[in-house]
């Protein structure tokens, strides 16, 4: 009888299989997991970066919008200063009161 | 020995085991032993200072919202010149744009040494917007480009005291430097990790955000209306009276606040570098606040109001003026030298008698007591009001190595004691308000960027005479007014009022010639809203006019009467009709 058949008859060889069934098993686990934690770090990471530059660009976007608008602030406040005011309301043609009429409105 | 799959799997497995071990320990040493060395390391190498999107400061608005002060968005201009592949086109391209020579932007912009470093130089400061977007569309990638504010003044120089400024180094005038604390807003630098373009990392951004905070909005007391009408009326005065300088002052005696301040010499805020280039300094110091001068008789109302109050003479009291006095080595005579006879209270404001205030003060009241109300009015002392620079005028108290009996006789009418327009007009507005003076204020409230808005209260100065004195004296005030101050009278309204012509100190003595000329009151009578004081330094006119009832009284009449209406306050018979 030879070493294998021997081995095959005592299930030494049955063993022997089952053991690297579960190493190899083991080992694709690990590989596996380690790539799936990786993946979601790397994507976890990239995102972060990926968003953080977004909020770059709109913390940006909003400083040139509060700038546009403290333009536009100082502009309104030109358009409606008191001599264009005065220049405007003139060339409406109004003019200073020359006497006012009160009216008493007593309280009901 | 290595005979077989298994024998030689083993050896693998181990071998790969062996080499997994030190990566194992190093990962233990870098990331658990050795952690935090490295960690700070890595902080110093990526962490630097980065801007931010510089903050606007805060506005100015008036009482009813209208912005005085605010910002524009501008650029400073710079180049990286070792990316410029043509430097005369580029200089060409540019100087009309920043408003430089060719020539001297050409010498700006040429690389004189080779070099491997990005080589970065500032072409100009402060372009406005449009000159910016005229840059970008260049498409030149090594211009850059640095957002920042300046301050915009809606109504140039109107208010221009009031407002003030502020220069690089945090200093200047008016509410601004002031309240310079709440108006900054946030630093435009910080520190922490970059990026190679110098943006904070990500770490940094998920902290909160990078956007600084504008400053806190300012709503002041002023009224727009009524300060460009006090403004205009105060210009037309210095050209009738060719005045060298002068101060109108409008405000609440109810509530201490300044409705309208306007001064003579005025300056425009955003240009004060050029007035500090030509030693211009003195004209950014506010009259109303910075400059004492001798009241002359708009101060014999605080007189009268103590003698009244302290209950040593009443309405009826009488004493015989004969045109003459002589205390403490000082002969006090009246305005035009005559005797009066037989006076009352009632005269002294109505003729505005040296004779009778020194009366009053060396007869009646005394040194003690007459002091103790000067400085119950506020006199010698600082108000207490958010503008730069406030003087507290110059009282000498008998107390004071200075002081002679002569002060005594002399200050009752306005002479010898320095005040400033707004402490005159606050102690006038103790008379107006029933006895009560009121802190005066130019800050109505604070707006903060977080929606917070936080008023400033009105708040009590003192009291210096008791209500029933107030009522007195001001009614004393408006008869005067009605009696002889025609110049004064404003139809419609009855007003208190009482003018002044005091001589401007020289060393040793007084000129001779120029006068400051003043006129203070208010009204309607009763129930005051506003008080009015009208100051011209230096009128040039014939001397028979160079008086306060001549020249500032029309001008009191003039601002009372519009100042009325723009408040809406009903003429007085419509008001007793009530």
């Amino acid at each position: 009888m030879s070493v294998l058949w021997q081995q095959k008859t005592h299930g030494v060889l049955k063993r022997q299989e089952k053991m690297q069934r579960l190493l190899a098993r083991l080992l694709l686990g690990v590989v596996i997991t380690t790539t799936v934690l990786a993946g979601i770090y790397l994507t976890v990471a990239a995102s972060s970066v990926h968003t953080a530059r977004r909020l770059w660009e709109m913390e940006n976007q909003m400083a040139a919008v509060m700038r546009d608008n403290q333009g536009l602030m100082a502009e309104i406040a030109r358009l409606s200063s008191i001599p264009v005011l005065q220049e405007r309301s003139v060339a409406l043609g109004y003019q200073p009161a020359k006497s006012i009429d009160y009216l008493y409105v007593g309280e009901p | 020995m290595l005979h077989g799959p298994d024998a030689r799997l083993r050896l693998i497995t181990v071998l790969l085991i062996a080499a997994l071990l030190p990566i194992l320990g190093q990962l233990v040493r870098l990331q658990v032993l050795e952690h935090s060395q490295y960690q700070s390391e890595a902080e110093a190498l990526v962490s630097r200072q980065y801007s931010l999107p510089e903050a606007p400061w805060g506005v100015i608005m008036d009482r009813n919202g209208d912005l005085l002060v605010g910002n524009v968005p501008v650029y400073n201009v710079g180049a990286e010149i070792n990316l410029i592949t043509d430097t005369v086109m580029a200089a060409s391209v540019l100087a009309p744009l920043l408003n430089r020579s060719e020539e001297e932007l050409l010498a700006t912009i040429t690389l004189t040494e080779s070099t491997q470093t990005i080589e970065w130089r500032p072409l100009t400061n402060r372009v406005p917007a449009e000159t910016a977007q005229k840059l970008l569309d260049l498409k030149w990638t090594w211009i850059t480009l640095s957002p920042t504010w300046e301050r915009y003044y809606a109504e140039g120089a109107m208010a221009c005291h009031t407002l003030g400024f502020v220069n690089a180094r945090g200093m200047g005038y008016g509410v601004q430097a002031f309240q310079l604390r709440f108006l900054r807003g946030d630093s435009m630098q910080r520190v922490g990790p970059v990026s190679g373009d110098t943006s904070p990392l990500p770490d940094e951004l998920m902290g909160g955000s990078l956007t600084p905070y504008p400053g806190t909005d300012l709503r002041l007391t002023i009224d727009r209306t009524i300060q460009a009408f006090v403004e205009g009326v105060l210009d037309q005065a210095m050209v009738d009276y060719k005045a060298a300088g002068g101060t109108i002052l409008v405000m609440n005696p109810r509530t201490g606040e300044i409705l309208a301040v306007a001064s003579r010499p005025n300056y425009e805020p955003h240009r004060y570098p050029e007035y500090m280039e030509n030693g211009q300094e003195a004209i950014f110091r506010d009259p109303a606040v910075s400059v004492p001068y001798e009241p002359g008789s708009v101060f014999k109302v605080i007189t009268v109001a103590a003698a009244y109050d302290s209950g040593r003479v009443d309405a009826n009291w009488t004493y015989n003026d004969l045109g003459k006095l002589e205390y403490g080595g000082a002969s006090i005579r009246n305005s035009d030298g005559a005797a009066y006879g037989q006076q009352r209270l009632q005269g002294i404001l109505d003729y505005s008698l040296n004779v009778g205030a020194a009366t009053l003060s060396t007869q009646v009241l005394g040194a003690d007591l007459f002091y103790k109300y000067v400085r119950a009015f506020g006199f010698g002392q600082t108000t207490g009001i958010e503008l730069t620079g406030e003087a507290s005028g110059i009282v000498h108290l008998p107390t004071d190595w200075d002081w002679t009996d002569s002060h005594l006789a002399t200050n009752s009418f306005g002479q010898g004691i320095a005040v400033t327009p707004l402490q005159m007009a606050m102690a006038i507005s103790a008379v107006a308000n029933d006895g009560v003076m009121m802190q005066p204020r130019i800050v109505m409230e604070r707006q903060y960027s977080d929606g917070r808005i936080v008023p400033i209260p009105a708040h009590e100065l003192g009291r210096p005479i008791s209500a029933e004195a107030a009522r007195v004296v001001a009614e004393m005030m408006a008869r005067s007014v009605d009696k002889v101050a025609k110049a004064a009278q404003v139809p419609g309204y009855r007003v208190a009022g009482k003018s002044g012509t005091a001589q401007i100190p020289t060393t040793g003595g007084y000129d001779p010639q120029q006068v400051i000329v003043s006129y203070a009151g208010f009204g309607p009578v009763p129930n005051p809203q506003v008080i009015v004081l009208v100051n011209l330094e230096r009128p040039d006119v014939p001397a028979n006019m160079r008086w306060g009832m001549h020249i500032a009284a029309p001008v009191f009449q003039k601002v009372m009467s519009r100042v009325l209406i723009l408040m809406g306050v009903p003429p007085s018979d419509l008001r007793a009709g009530q």
